[in-house]
């Protein structure tokens, strides 16, 4: 006997704190968006009942339409940077020879930063006009090359795009070193005896072994890159002009700067039924039943 | 025998941890300074955005009257547009500063409107200042607000040695000003200083221009909400100029990452990058504290906003900050320090004579002959008659138009400025912003 | 062959052993190197960097450390009051992770062990949290915090990281918990133990693995979230460190070297972490992802 018979009486006990917090600080709140992108509201004065006209202007607004594709670009160049780095980086590190264990050491310290702390070593020290990077390159006679990266509307993008990449390579890195350390040993002996290369064993061993990890990892991507706010506020702010306005940005700007609650709301519901929509695809197409979680991005 | 040891050590961790949590509620420990109460608690919170000598005219006066009075008050200072939206914040959450800074107009009186702000009483007199300055904080007629800087029109700063090496001379019309970009271009020297990232320094070409060619009538049209004000075209045509002027090279190529706040679109022109700048009376403070020796090898010019031929505004209109102003909370708990703060520090000879000495005009009438003793009298009197005598004297459109249409604006300004929309898409864009 | 020799880890699957091949193919080595820099090398700039003097940023070498190295940034860092930021951001992680766990905890022993109906459906819904991104709520939790009192203070910072804290620690907990064979539960049911008793003298030991992941995940989360404190609090007073961080940004401007003080001293405290507890913290971290 298990104590089922005073199942819920206990059991309803013991999760009144976690549900307590739960619902009124998460679930609540997200369904209370919903409500407050029906007002009209800039956060002093009283809201006014305006019915969808917040979602007739997000479907028509260029503005959130451009964040929208931003986002999306974001997510797509995110996986593609992301992934074959932090796949051969993870094998490479699921050696086990000292150098590469010495070398792990120091490709995950950056795991531990803060989003705020690594913005700014990169925007004020790395890619400011004066920074590493720029001298860098003309210090190499490439001086033509140096940019403005932050700054110049077609750059900033990009630049930020490499950022988070530098931020979250270390993370998956972590996922394929743990992914390919369990792959059975004799699969490589038997292909070896085969007379497989080195090529072919990567090819037609690691890489099927590792699905289960890209799997996780791609969703963990793409969730996650709905959620970049912090590292992109401190750069850029969601500048220059709007180069690097994507969603989360959008809605906190919206809200928070442009004194538009209710329409800042409803760009935020569209965030999280994008971020649940994805997670609910992704997990049919790949077929795995568990939701993964999109911390990632916090 | 590490098992139970363990588990009374998380025990004990929860436990401490909670029980601190409420023993430090009772202190003041993580509550924001704002709800404790500023200075001691029994003070008045003043929240200001002034930097340099402005700042240090503000920190002596607190001083002074805390010296002198045995209630006191403290001065936070933030920068400008973040300050903008925290005071907002704050306004909305209930937790506004007991004094704060704002440029009166539709800013201020929305949020009177929301029974934000203390209406100062009858007998606070505030006669002395100008009557233009003061229906800027004049609502229903009451008073929400007394001046305590000095009057601050927007102008043309230019660098006088730049000018004389390359012949040039402060133009007075627009093709004038043109000629001069060319000219400068030619050079190899950045025309104009400007710093994008901030919106409202764009803004200042757009509030000009408009005037000068259509006069104060099409944004009071749009200050009336008549229909389809935005497509007056006046504004369409500035907007022109307007793209014309960036593609023209006329401003640095990095411009929309420029960030006035930190001073980085002024240090251009006190490093003699740049030739100019269009910005408001408050930049010559800015100049004064970080490169004073501009000023007194006397490299330092200014000239009027130039007028554009054809145009029907009068070319002695201006366009900036009346003054700005301090407004006291109506959640505030200390109205009556505020009050006093007022009366005593603020309205005052001593204030008038402190705003002069870091070469600020106060908006006062009768103090010509104080200007002219003045140490930088030739810049002080003549942004006393640019603001005295403007048949004109426009609110930044920023302050003017209540918070959700001076967002839009800056909005449109700044896709305006990086040419990803027409002059039509931005009226009709501002149009359906504000309903019109 | 030389995989003979190394049997003592023939169970451990790792990539065949290639020492002999190593030298004939120095393509990983290199590359790992080149990522060696990659990763590495803002983080020693940044220390560097906080060594100089503002004039000396400009001129000084991309490699090496300053000739003349200044702590004037450090001290002007801490004399802006860094300290208190700190004291602020512990005070709020400790709280939070403290009442993450516990909740947690309690609500996944109910899941992973009682099963009723009721925690099923508990279960579901702490899923679906697992889904919704932080900023897409942050709104009206600015409005609730607003209503309750709490604005701008660091209570008020509490609530919300709990609640967005609660379902991956559940999940793990859960998962963890199932693990604990069954033998165990029932020698203590025959004792006549509760629940209570059960959680405390079985569970709670056992689970010390998975209580060490989830206080590291959500202490490493709790500690760097910024997106809280930025729309939660407006006073100096309280700000958490990369609240502070960020407003060190716009103070410093142009000021580099005291930018990157600043940076550093945020980054010390896990740091000192790294070196001393690298494999607990990095468990923590992909806290579960990697089964």
């Amino acid at each position: 006997m298990s104590g089922r018979s005073s199942g819920w009486a206990a059991s309803s006990a013991l999760l009144l704190p976690a549900a307590a917090f739960f619902l009124a600080f998460a679930l609540g709140p997200m369904a209370a968006a919903v409500y407050i992108s029906f007002l009209d509201w800039d956060g002093v004065s009283a809201p006014r009942w305006i019915g969808l006209g917040n979602w007739a202007h997000a479907f028509t607004d260029s503005l959130t339409l451009r964040s929208l594709f931003l986002t999306a670009q974001v997510m797509i160049l995110s996986w593609a940077i992301q992934t074959p780095v932090s796949l051969l980086l993870g094998v490479f590190l699921a050696g086990y020879q000292r150098y590469r264990a010495v070398l792990g050491a120091f490709y995950f310290l950056p795991l531990l930063f803060s989003a705020v702390a690594i913005g700014l070593i990169w925007s004020s020290s790395m890619l400011s006009a004066d920074g590493a990077l720029n001298t860098f390159l003309r210090s190499v006679g490439l001086g033509f090359a140096a940019q403005d990266w932050l700054g110049d509307p077609d750059l900033a993008l990009y630049a930020v795009i490499a950022v988070i990449a530098w931020q979250f390579i270390p993370f998956h890195t972590l996922l394929y070193q743990a992914g390919a350390r369990q792959i059975p040993r004799v699969l490589y002996e038997a292909a070896r005896i085969d007379g497989a290369g080195t090529l072919q064993q990567f090819f037609y061993i690691t890489l099927p072994q590792l699905k289960y990890t890209v799997v996780t990892s791609t969703v963990l991507i793409l969730t996650g890159s709905l959620t970049y706010f912090d590292v992109i506020y401190v750069m850029t702010g969601g500048g220059p002009g709007f180069a690097t306005r994507v969603l989360p940005l959008h809605m906190y700007i919206t809200a928070f700067q442009n004194a538009q609650i209710g329409y800042g709301s409803a760009i935020a519901v569209i965030l999280a039924v994008a971020g649940v929509a994805l997670s609910l695809f992704l997990l049919r197409v790949t077929g795995f039943g568990r939701m993964e979680s999109q911390a990632e991005g916090l | 025998m590490t098992r139970d040891v363990l588990t009374r050590r998380d025990f004990l961790r929860v436990g401490g941890a909670a029980s601190l949590a409420v023993v430090l509620a009772g202190c003041s420990f993580g509550t924001g300074q704002q709800r404790s109460g500023g200075a001691g608690g029994n003070g008045a919170t003043i929240w200001d955005i002034s930097t340099g000598e402005q700042q240090e005219f503000i920190r002596s006066m607190v001083e002074e009257f805390n010296s002198s009075h045995d209630v006191s008050v403290s001065v936070q200072f933030f920068q400008n547009d973040p300050y903008k939206n925290k005071l907002r914040t704050a306004m909305g959450a209930g937790n506004p500063p007991d004094i704060f800074y704002g440029w009166g107009g539709g800013v201020l009186k929305s949020y009177v409107d929301a029974g934000k702000v203390h209406a100062l009483p009858e007998s606070l007199d505030t006669g002395r200042f100008f009557a233009s300055v003061m229906e800027g904080v004049t609502f229903g007629g009451k008073t929400y607000g007394v001046p305590i800087m000095g009057t601050q029109p927007v102008l043309f700063y230019y660098n006088r040695e730049i000018f004389q090496e390359h012949g040039l001379e402060p133009p007075d019309t627009w093709s004038g000003l043109l000629d001069a970009v060319r000219a400068l271009r030619r050079e190899g020297i950045t025309p104009i200083a400007l710093a994008g990232q901030n919106k409202w320094t764009s803004m200042m070409y757009e509030e000009y221009l408009v005037d000068r060619i259509g006069g104060p009538g099409p944004f009071q049209g749009v200050l009336n909400g008549e229909p389809d004000a935005w497509s007056d075209p006046a504004f369409i045509r500035a907007n022109t100029m307007i793209q014309e002027l960036v593609s023209m090279g006329a401003f640095p190529s990095n411009f929309a990452s420029l960030n006035y706040d930190t001073g980085q679109s002024t240090q251009l022109l006190y490093t003699g990058e740049a030739a100019m700048q269009l910005m408001g009376a408050w930049d010559y403070q800015a100049i004064l504290t970080n490169a004073p020796e501009f000023i007194r090898s006397g490299k330092l010019g200014w000239f009027a906003f130039p007028r554009v031929e054809g145009g029907e505004g009068d070319p002695k209109n201006a366009v900036g900050n009346l003054t700005n102003f301090y407004s006291i909370s109506e959640a505030s708990e200390a109205k009556e320090v505020a009050l006093t703060f007022f009366e005593d520090a603020v309205m005052n000879e001593a204030w008038v004579n402190g705003l002069l000495d870091i070469g600020l005009v106060p908006p006062v009438e009768g103090i010509e002959r104080k200007l002219r003793s003045q140490e930088n009298s030739d810049w002080l009197t003549f942004v006393y008659e640019l603001a005295r005598q403007a048949p004109h004297y426009t609110l930044s459109w920023d302050q003017a138009l209540p918070p959700r249409a001076a967002q839009a604006l800056l909005t449109n300004l700044d896709r305006l400025f990086l040419r990803e929309i027409t002059p039509r898409q931005f009226s009709e864009n501002m149009n359906e912003a504000m309903g019109l | 062959m030389v995989a003979a020799g190394r049997s003592a880890r023939a169970e451990r699957a790792a990539k065949p052993p290639r020492a002999g091949r190593l030298r004939a193919n120095p393509a990983p080595l290199l590359l790992g190197l080149v990522w060696f820099v990659v990763a590495f090398y803002p983080v020693y700039y940044m220390f560097i960097t906080s060594l100089r003097t503002q004039a000396g940023f400009l001129s000084g070498s991309l490699w090496m450390p300053p000739s003349n190295p200044t702590l004037e940034n450090y001290a002007g860092v801490i004399e802006d009051g860094i300290g208190l930021y700190f004291l602020n951001s512990a005070f709020v992680t400790a709280v939070s992770v403290a009442l993450i766990v516990a909740v947690s905890f309690l609500a996944a022993y109910a899941i992973a062990r009682i099963r009723s109906g009721v925690a099923r459906a508990a279960f579901k819904v702490f899923l679906l949290g697992l889904a919704i991104p932080l900023q897409a709520a942050i709104i009206p939790i600015y409005v609730l915090i607003v209503h309750i009192g709490l604005y701008d203070t660091l209570y008020g910072l509490i609530p919300p990281q709990v609640a967005f804290g609660i379902p991956l620690t559940v999940l793990i907990l859960v998962n963890f918990i199932r693990d604990i064979p069954n033998e165990l539960y029932d020698s203590m049911v025959l004792d006549g133990s509760g629940h209570l008793r059960m959680m405390w003298n079985l569970v709670l030991p056992l689970s010390r693995p998975a209580l060490i992941t989830v206080v590291i995940y959500n202490a490493l989360q709790v500690w760097n979230n910024f997106l809280f404190p930025l729309i939660l609090t407006q006073s100096s007073n309280i700000q958490t460190l990369p609240l502070a961080l960020q407003q060190f940004q716009g103070q410093y401007g142009v000021n580099v070297p005291g930018l990157m003080a600043a940076v550093f001293l945020s980054v010390l405290p896990v740091m000192v972490l790294y070196l001393i507890a690298r494999r607990q913290l990095l468990g923590g971290l992909t806290a579960g992802f990697g089964k």
